[in-house]
């Protein structure tokens, strides 16, 4: 049965009593962990290291020559990263707050185990197993002006369809729109488990108080999922800020920009700009600003892990 | 976890690969090719480069499959970096001024010469209109492998029904607005037909507002100098409204950005009885288009003008002598009329060695599919692709421009003003320091 006693937090609940042990099982330990920390300092520490030195130069015909602080004035400077951050804005808002409450009502619909919430949950969580490219390539033709499935059932209904990733007004709330479709089964998953850990005394005793619905879900099931929900909102926004496989497959940016995200900018400086300054600096402030907010959300879900217990 | 697995796998096949390398008398090359077309193409290329090995023993040469141009672009500028460059790579050919530019390509003068020819007799065997893409400042940077121009291409039986004589489609802009508000068909306020459709996704925004540019007297661009571009002049000015009325004042083409392969499945769905695209989606419309169709020169307003487009065999700098030579020969032999025809046969783009028209094979395919021909013809009039210093981000000033008008947000006029603003601000680093750099004198 020495497998249950690995899986108990013990250690941490009694550090005293491995305490002689501990610089042995620490080598072990690095021992273990060397293969991945090679992988991990090779292509994750050491390429930051790279961008952050890359961000402060600049190449001039074959020379790189120490710039300071240039590039992240000149990006600063560039409408169109501006622009990108705006739009990387209102992408963020517009995608993780739908998509949190669709995952979070989905979550609250399907919670109980039966075979039609089986399914259902499955059929919800089924656009995550798609990758974003292949799902980008399908809704290329879904959005087809005219032709595209979804025009094809808005006509049945007798409406007119839209240009749906051509027209600069509309583009980006069709990403927008694909985004929450393919990541609300996802964040539902995690709501999932977290609606298992509520005990069901807290739903009952509300209920014989005569507790409505929303006051139920605001009082008892709310605080209860505050993790899962610091959680969820710290992936949502990575996945923000990372995932651009739509933005190359279906506009490239376009039209007119009006769906340049950060990620996108960064390629765009690196590729068409041969500027690897400028992406650097770009994905610097990203990295920043990922960073940040993870910080904040992390250290507020341990306070409120702490406060808890 | 993947990343990981992917990472030690990657690391697995180099060290496979160099210790294969090592055991091997003959010189191991790599190039790098894209294709426009996923899956058949790719192993077409397979079937090219094995008949290659076979046929050259000292030559081993890998195909790597690069993804798109862009990619393959990005890959190539990786490979070089990390001091491994491949001996070829097909390389967009609107690339080459921008490669030669930030030097990152060196020229093939030297192997030209030591073959016993003048830089003028090697590239004598290729189309005229293909040079400028290829030779940059006097010096041959690219040798063409597969080049295209737009074509306009119709919808035969829906030519009839609107009373149009399918075997005279239009030759003018007056003809081609004519012809499309017969085609065009509406329901109500929902049109359920479109008279003619044209690409205006990035990349063939840019192209085929150049070829409307050219086909209105223009030049589009210095095509010998890549600091200069004619945005606001009156021929991309007109070129510029002529798209923007088919749209916006004639409603014979939709509004707003339209992506390419939404394009080409409107035409193929009947839902657009005209459309321009590449002469490379030929062999595609071909196998898929469940009525008779025709291809025709892009309209014209001024003269029959089109900008080509397609790929050159490259080879970046940083390159030994020994790889350097076997990479050349396999550009000579890739580009040598029997594999440029066969592989012109396979894709649809145009043979750029003039040599393949003349064998039989080719002779009989033209026999056999009259619309090559027309796209063959359509090579006489045509010009240089757009090149200049950052070329993608120069031609994005005036496709975000272009977007923009077409989706009713802009006035051409406007628009032609902002584009030129806008590369000229990209460009400028460029000019500063070549035409505006000036001798000074105390």
């Amino acid at each position: 049965m020495s497998q249950i006693s690995i899986a108990r937090p013990a250690p941490i609940a009694f550090p005293s009593r491995f305490k002689p042990l501990a610089v042995n099982l620490n080598l072990r330990a690095y021992f273990l962990l060397a293969p991945s920390l090679v992988f991990l300092v090779a292509f994750t520490y050491w390429p930051v290291l790279q961008v952050l030195w890359q961000a402060l130069h600049q190449q001039d015909s074959g020379h790189t020559v120490f710039v300071g602080l240039a590039n992240f004035t000149a990006i600063f400077a560039d409408s169109a990263f501006r622009n990108a951050l705006v739009n990387n804005l209102i992408y963020a808002v517009a995608t993780v707050v739908p998509s949190l409450i669709l995952a979070l009502g989905f979550a609250i619909t399907l919670q109980q185990s039966s075979w039609v919430n089986g399914l259902l949950r499955s059929l919800i969580f089924a656009p995550v197993l798609v990758p974003l490219i292949a799902v980008s390539s399908l809704f290329l033709f879904i959005f087809l002006p005219g032709i595209g499935l979804l025009d094809h059932y808005l006509a049945m209904l007798g409406l007119a369809g839209a240009n749906w990733v051509g027209d600069p007004d509309i583009a980006l709330y069709s990403i927008v729109g694909l985004t929450i479709w393919k990541n609300a089964g996802y964040y539902m998953l995690f709501f999932l488990a977290g609606l298992q850990a509520i005990p069901a005394e807290a739903g009952e005793i509300a209920m014989i108080e005569g507790a409505s619905h929303w006051q139920r879900l605001r009082y008892v099931t709310l605080p209860y999922l505050h993790n899962s929900l610091a959680f969820v909102l710290v992936i949502a926004l990575l996945n923000v800020v990372t995932q651009v496989d739509h933005i190359f497959v279906l506009t490239k940016g376009g039209p007119s920009e009006s769906t340049n995200l950060l990620l996108f900018y960064v390629y765009q400086q690196a590729v068409e700009h041969y500027d690897i300054g400028k992406a650097s600096a770009a994905t610097v402030v990203s990295l920043v600003f990922l960073l940040g907010l993870s910080a904040v959300s992390l250290r507020r879900m341990e306070q409120s892990a702490e406060a808890q217990t | 976890m993947s990343n990981r697995l992917l990472s030690m796998s990657a690391l697995a096949v180099a060290a496979c690969l160099t210790t294969f390398g090592a055991a091997q008398a003959a010189t191991n090359i790599e190039m790098f090719f894209p294709v426009p077309v996923d899956g058949q193409l790719a192993r077409d290329m397979g079937t090219l480069v094995k008949k290659f090995n076979d046929t050259h023993p000292d030559i081993v040469v890998t195909p790597v499959f690069t993804g798109s141009y862009d990619d393959t672009l990005i890959k190539t500028n990786a490979a070089t970096k990390a001091g491994k460059p491949p001996a070829a790579v097909i390389m967009s050919a609107n690339f080459l001024t921008d490669l030669v530019i930030e030097g990152q390509i060196q020229p093939f003068d030297d192997l030209i010469k030591a073959s016993g020819k003048t830089d003028d007799e090697f590239m004598g065997q290729f189309f005229k209109a293909l040079h400028p893409n290829a030779v940059i400042n006097g010096n041959v940077y690219g040798v063409p492998f597969q080049n295209s121009t737009p074509l306009l291409y119709y919808n035969k039986e829906q030519f009839k029904e609107a009373g149009l004589d399918p075997e005279h489609p239009p030759k003018t802009w007056q003809e081609l607005i004519v012809a499309a508000q017969k085609l065009t068909k509406r329901d109500g306020e929902r049109v359920t037909r479109w008279g003619i459709t044209m690409p205006s996704s990035y990349d063939y925004c840019g192209w085929l507002l150049e070829a409307l540019t050219m086909s209105n007297g223009g030049r589009w661009f210095n095509e010998d100098y890549g600091g200069e571009v004619y945005y606001n002049a009156p021929s991309t000015l007109g070129a510029v409204t002529f798209w923007s009325d088919l749209a916006n004042k004639f409603k014979v083409h939709p509004t707003g950005e339209q992506k390419a392969p939404g394009v080409s499945t409107a035409f193929l769905a009947g839902q657009t009885a005209m459309m321009v695209l590449s002469t490379g989606s030929l062999t595609h419309v071909r196998k898929n288009a469940k009525f008779p169709f025709g291809v025709a020169f892009v309209p014209s307003n001024v003269r029959n003008a089109v900008p080509i487009g397609g790929a050159s065999l490259v080879q970046p700098k940083g390159l030994d002598a020994e790889k350097r030579k076997a990479g050349w020969t396999l550009i000579t032999w890739l580009t040598a009329p029997e594999q440029s025809g066969w592989w012109s046969r396979a894709t649809g783009y145009f043979a750029p060695n003039k040599g393949a028209y003349a064998l039989p094979d080719m002779k009989e395919f033209l026999a056999k599919n009259p619309e090559a021909k027309i796209a063959l013809e359509q090579l006489e009039y045509a010009k240089p692709w757009f090149a200049t210093y950052k070329t993608l981000a120069v031609r994005k000033a005036i496709e975000d421009q272009m977007q923009a008008v077409l989706s009713g947000k802009v006035e051409p006029k406007q628009a032609v003003e902002t584009a030129q603003k806008n590369a000229d601000e990209i460009m400028r680093p460029y000019v500063e320091r070549t035409a505006l750099k000036l001798p000074a004198m105390n």
